[in-house]
Formats: C-alpha cells, structure tokens, sequence
C-alpha cells in the first residue's frame, strides 16, 4: 500500500450453470445461489476496498453462454467505469460503487436466469468463452492505463459445474495467452474437482483450491484469494494439488497414459489407425521401420 | 550523433550506411503515419498468414554460427557476434514455445574448424545458457561451411523420416575455407532431404545462394538489425511440411506429475534419470514425471525416455501447437453505418464503445469486435471470444 501507483485488476469468472446450483437448491435448501453471490459481492468489495486504483470486473460462465455482469458497456457511461472518479469524495463515491457493484451484478444473474429457462440445459459451462472475454478485457485495460501505474492482472474462477471436454482447444489457447501475458488464474473450486483448471493454475502459477466447506465460501475468498499473488509467497496457503496432465485423446475424448500423435498434426489418437481423422493423412504401418526399409531397398533393384 | 561519427570511421561500413539510410527513410514514412495504419497492417500481415494447415511440426534444426574473425565487425552493436547471441536467445525462447515438441542443436566454425556446442535437444533452457557462454569465446580465422555441414549432416541424417530436418546458418564472413569440394556436400544434403537457409551478415554470397537454392532452403542478407530480427523470425514459424517427410503416427507416453507422497503422507524421495550422471544433489527429490511404460523418474518433459525409448510429453505441450492447426479465420472488415442500429455499439469481449469508423465482425457468431480485440484474438489467443462462449459455436475448432 505504500506504493500509490500500483493496482490491480481482478476478474471473476463465475459459474452460474442452473442445473448444479438447481441440483444443490434440492440438497441444501438453505444454500442458494444468492447466497453465494452475496459472499462473492463482500469478497469483490474487499477487492476494490484495498486500494483505491483497484479495478474489478465479473463475468458469467453460463450453460449456453457467458457475458459481462459488470462492468456491462450500457451502464459504463452514466457509472464512469469501474474506475471510481478520483477528486470526488472518495468515501461516499466508493459506497457508491459497491452498491452500483452489487446491484448491477444481481440485476444481471437474474436476467441471465430468466432467459435461460427455456431450452436445454447443459451440465457444464462455457468456461473458455469467459477466460476468452476476461483476457481480451485485461488486455484492453492494460492499454488504457495511465503510464507509470503498475497494472497487475489476475483472474479467480469460482466453479461448482463439470468440465467441458468440447472446450479443450479454445480453454488451453486461453490459459497459454494468460501465461503469455503474465495473467495469474485462480481457481475456487465448489464441488467437482476439474483437471483442467488444475492445468491451468499449474501453468499460470495461481492457487487451486477445492473448498471443503462451501457454506464457508467467503473466508476462503478473503484468505487465499484476497492477497495478490506477488504478496501469497509470504502466507502459508494451502498445499499445492497433483495436477493431472494426462492427454485425452481425440476421438473418444478417454484420458490416456500412452497415446498414438500424428507426426503431421500432433492430434491424439487413443489407438492406431491408418489415416488421421483430423488432417486426413495416411500412415505407413509402424513396426521397426528402419529394417523393413533397408530389406526393400535391397528387393527392389 | 556519436553513433553516427563513429561509423563515419569504418570504410567498410560506409557503403552499407547509406543503404541503411535508405530502409529507414521507408520505415520513417511507415511509422510517420497514424496509429490506425500501422494497426491495419498488423491485420494484414496476419490475413496473409492464414491457410497454411498442414505442418511438420516436429522439427530438427541445427544453428550453425560463424565465429570467425568477420564476427568481431561493429557494423552491428557492439559487435556482430553479441548482437547475434542477443538475438539468438530471443530465438530458441520463441521457437520452443511455437514448435514444443521440436529440436534444436548449436554448431560454430571458426579457425576453418566446426564444433558442437549442443547436441539436438528440446530444452530451451540448456541452449540458451550454452549461447550466453559463446560471449566470452573469442571469434578467429576463417569459417568453414562444408566442416560445419557435415558435422551437422552426421547428425541430422539420423532423425526420424517424419521430421523435418533443418539447418540455419548465421553468416557473418565472405569466404569460406573448405577441405574437399562443398558442391559434393550440397548433393548430399540434398539427398538427404535437409534444407538450408543462410542469414548473411554482409553481403550476398554466390555458394551460399546455391546451397540454399538447391535444398530449398531461404536466403537472405540483413540490412539492420531490425531486419536480421525479421530474418530470423520467419524461422520461428515452421515451414510447411515438405512431401518427402513421412507422416507417422509416433507412440508417445504422457506421464502423470507425482508429488513424491504417498497416501499416508510418506515422502519417498528418488533419483531422476536426467541427472543421474551429476556430482550435485539435483534431481533427488520426491516428485517428478514417471514414464508410464517403465517408471523411470524425470524432473523435466518434454524428453524421451532413457530408458524405454517413449518420448514423454505433456498434453499443454501439444496444446500449445494446435492453434496452427486451426488457424482462427479472420474477421470481417465491416463500417460502423453498415450496422444494425439496434446493434448495442459495443465490442463484445473488451466492452468498449466502438469507434466511429470500422468494426469487425466475426463470421461464425456474427459478434462485433473492437480493431485491438481482434489483433489480439489473432495474433495472440487464437480463440473468438464470442464462438467460445455461446454453446452453438464453441466446437468451431473441431469441425476440421
Ligand atoms: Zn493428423
Ligand atoms: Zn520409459
Ligand atoms: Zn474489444
Ligand atoms: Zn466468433
């Protein structure tokens, strides 16, 4: 706090899919969505309280979409932002925004909720499409920052959903780009555990944490995802998780030990076959290449 | 200005200063321009890289740096050589991170000799501190390109037919001292389906435009140390694969990450195999990669097994290429009056209002985006923001 120019920009990505928090609604009564979204909104306030050049930003990872819950573009006009305006009274502007915070994000649940009644509903969210938003909003406010302020950015995943196989491609693209950009990715984890968000804590140097007790969200929030990472080297977290860095392969989406790579595309292959689905290329058949060859070579002429 | 007078010094560096002039007058008139200009063509710079699908991505490639006398020249600051490593260091970080599963060896000639600095090996790390020690070694005599070849050829002709084979050869000097005939060695070269490309420093020499002619390798002689950079980097994206490379499926292990304890909390602390042959305590630890076909530990991927002969690999490793082999498609260039107006004016993935001018719009989920968001989704994350979060068109990638 002694340094006045640094900040830092937390966006949380939270998993609002209806069908596990509906499942939950039936086996807690008492642990709603909204109360989780409360502790997540003491959690974001904290965040912001801080320091006063932080910046917030909260996206939804819904089952067939996700989108800006704050700061949404419509809004940002009349707020001035995520960025309290710096001269006025800073202490009733701050209330300010953390109502503004609040409300805007619940207002934004609830539509979110509402038009999604209709239709299908998957058992996963669509996680790679909010990292996807949340890195393309980082990099927007790390061009837009005044020179000679420190933006630092991270990212805090709070998941309860399953993964999303069909994600792979676009989820690892976006957690290369956040290793790219010096971006940390945490994850607080509800309730299954999820091997690609192990990855990419592991790879992007962020805290991966399955809660044990849900119902004690907000402490965990505020005690290992609070700090920033430049400060966590310092606390005592909790230990690090084996991360599982198996590959799945693509055509039955089976996590492998040993797989067959197609030396034109790397695609995974959990058996041999002779053509790749993905690149169609033919292979020539395997075994002991070397000395087949040299025995032709010698038939031939 | 005292850069300036300093080259005034050097006769030979004057007939290049000129030229140099000249490339900055154009690069002056580029960068005069405004802003927008110069992000539209990044843009088209990337439109012009699309639809290169198929790539050998498992590539070998030899560097061979001269470290002859011509190395000492200052045509380049400080001198030839320190310019070259710096750049060079850029390179293997570069290169490893877009080909992670590829190879890379060091050779430098010098006194009419070759020698291995590195042996083929996909550690950034161990060649990059191997290039920052060639500071301290002093560059002598004559280089000798047939020398420097054939040691690489002695190892290249080994590798899998599946792979490309590759050497890159950063040319400072004008002459070359050979023991036999180098034409013999180009055929050779040739025959073994090993391109070469030469980064003169100089000047264009008539036997290195033949050897990079014949093997299909590039050629080309920098101007600046901008434009060595830009030579440079075009070797960083791998080449389209070559019809004579054989594709293969190639059996490869991805071992699990263990964390030394057991399930009781015991910690059984081991020797890993890639530092078995240390004096130090390195690589004694209890955790490390165990290759699922033999339990041999490793602290390190991507690597292939001593033991079993599997090459170990992680599934991020892979990852990291597939990009390539889905190349995001552009988006289209579109003016904002064009617009539905009841279209809310703003980028999709950023938030931010959109200008008055051009918009860009992406052709599977019809989102609108930003010029800076759609530079970096392309250049950078190689995922539309807008396909990836709506459930309609988040398998976009896959349909190949
Ligand atoms: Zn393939
Ligand atoms: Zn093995
Ligand atoms: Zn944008
Ligand atoms: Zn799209």
């Amino acid at each position: 706090m002694s340094d006045r120019k640094k900040a830092s920009l937390l966006v949380v990505v939270i998993d609002t899919n209806p069908v596990w928090w509906g499942q939950r609604l039936v086996d807690q009564p008492d642990k709603s969505l909204t109360q989780f979204l409360d502790s997540i909104m003491v959690f974001t306030n904290s965040h912001l309280m801080m320091n006063h050049r932080n910046k917030l930003a909260v996206i939804a990872a819904h089952t067939n979409q996700s989108c800006f819950l704050y700061p949404r573009a419509e809004s940002r006009e009349a707020a001035g932002g995520g960025e309290p305006g710096g001269a006025a009274g800073a202490h009733d502007g701050k209330y300010e925004l953390f109502a503004q915070v609040n409300e805007q994000v619940m207002e934004e649940v609830k539509n979110l909720i509402l038009t999604s009644l209709e239709g299908h509903s998957e058992t996963d969210s669509l996680l790679a499409g909010a990292l996807a938003m949340s890195l393309c909003y980082i990099h927007r406010c790390e061009k837009e920052s005044f020179t000679g302020e420190d933006l630092s950015s991270r990212i805090l995943i709070i998941k309860g959903s399953e993964d999303n196989p069909a994600q792979y491609m676009n989820f690892m693209n976006a957690v290369f780009t956040a290793q790219k950009q010096n971006v940390t990715i945490d994850a607080c984890i509800l309730d299954n555990d999820s091997g690609l968000l192990q990855q990419a804590c592991d790879i992007t140097g962020g805290v991966y944490l399955k809660i044990p007790q849900p119902s004690g969200l907000l402490q965990y929030l505020l005690w290992v995802f609070l700090p920033d990472p430049t400060l966590r080297l310092k606390l005592t977290l909790p230990p690090k998780a084996q991360v599982d860095y198996r590959a799945a392969c693509f055509c039955h989406r089976n996590l492998i030990d040993i797989g067959y790579v197609c030396s034109v595309c790397l695609s995974i292959f959990c058996s041999f076959s002779p053509i790749c689905s993905t690149c169609q290329t033919t292979f020539k058949f395997m075994g002991l290449p070397k000395i087949a060859k040299k025995k032709q070579k010698k038939l031939n002429p | 200005m005292a850069e300036d007078d300093e080259k005034g010094y050097r006769w030979e560096t004057e007939y290049e200063k000129s030229w140099e002039e000249l490339t900055e007058d154009a690069a002056g008139l580029l960068q005069a321009s405004v802003d927008e200009i110069a992000l539209k063509a990044k843009r088209r710079k990337l439109l012009d890289k699309l639809g290169n699908i198929r790539l050998g991505m498992m590539r070998h490639l030899y560097i061979i740096i001269d470290m002859s006398a011509a190395m000492e020249d200052q045509d380049l600051k400080p001198t030839r050589l320190h310019s070259t490593l710096k750049l060079l260091e850029n390179f293997i970080e570069e290169y490893f991170d877009q080909n992670p599963i590829s190879q890379l060896g060091i050779i430098t000639t010098r006194n009419k000799r070759a020698e291995k600095v590195t042996e083929l090996g996909g550690n950034p790390r161990r060649h990059i501190s191997a290039v920052k020690a060639l500071v301290t070694r002093s560059c002598q005599g004559e280089p000798s390109l047939q020398n420097s070849l054939e040691l690489a050829l002695q190892t290249l002709r080994h590798m899998p037919s599946h792979a490309s084979r590759e050497i890159l050869i950063l040319f400072a000097s004008l002459t070359t001292c050979d023991p036999g005939n180098i034409k013999e060695t180009v055929k050779l070269l040739k025959e073994n389906n090993i391109s070469c490309s030469i980064i003169g420093l100089a000047a264009e020499v008539r036997i290195c435009k033949k050897l990079c002619h014949d093997t299909n390798g590039r050629y080309g002689v920098i101007l600046d140390e901008t434009h060595y950079k830009d030579l440079l980097a075009q070797h960083i994206t791998p080449p389209p694969a070559t019809v004579s490379t054989e594709s293969s499926l190639i059996r490869m292990g991805f071992p699990h990450h263990q964390l030394g304890s057991d399930k009781n909390g015991h910690e059984k602390p081991s020797m890993c195999m890639c530092h078995l042959d240390s004096k130090s305590t390195q690589g004694f630890s209890s955790t490390g990669y165990f290759c699922p076909q033999c339990k041999s530990k490793y602290c390190e991927l991507p690597i292939e097994c001593k033991a079993c002969g599997l090459t170990l690999v992680s599934a991020p490793h892979l990852a990291r290429s597939y990009h390539h082999l889905f190349p995001l498609e552009a988006f289209h260039e579109m003016p904002v009056a064009q617009l539905d107006p009841s279209v809310s004016r703003v980028c999709h993935s950023c938030q931010a209002q959109l200008p008055e001018s051009n918009v860009y719009v992406c052709g599977k989920c019809q989102h609108i985006f930003c010029i800076d968001c759609d530079l970096f989704v392309h250049e950078t994350l190689h995922t539309c923001p807008g396909c990836a979060s709506s459930r309609a068109t988040q398998m976009s990638h896959m349909s190949l």
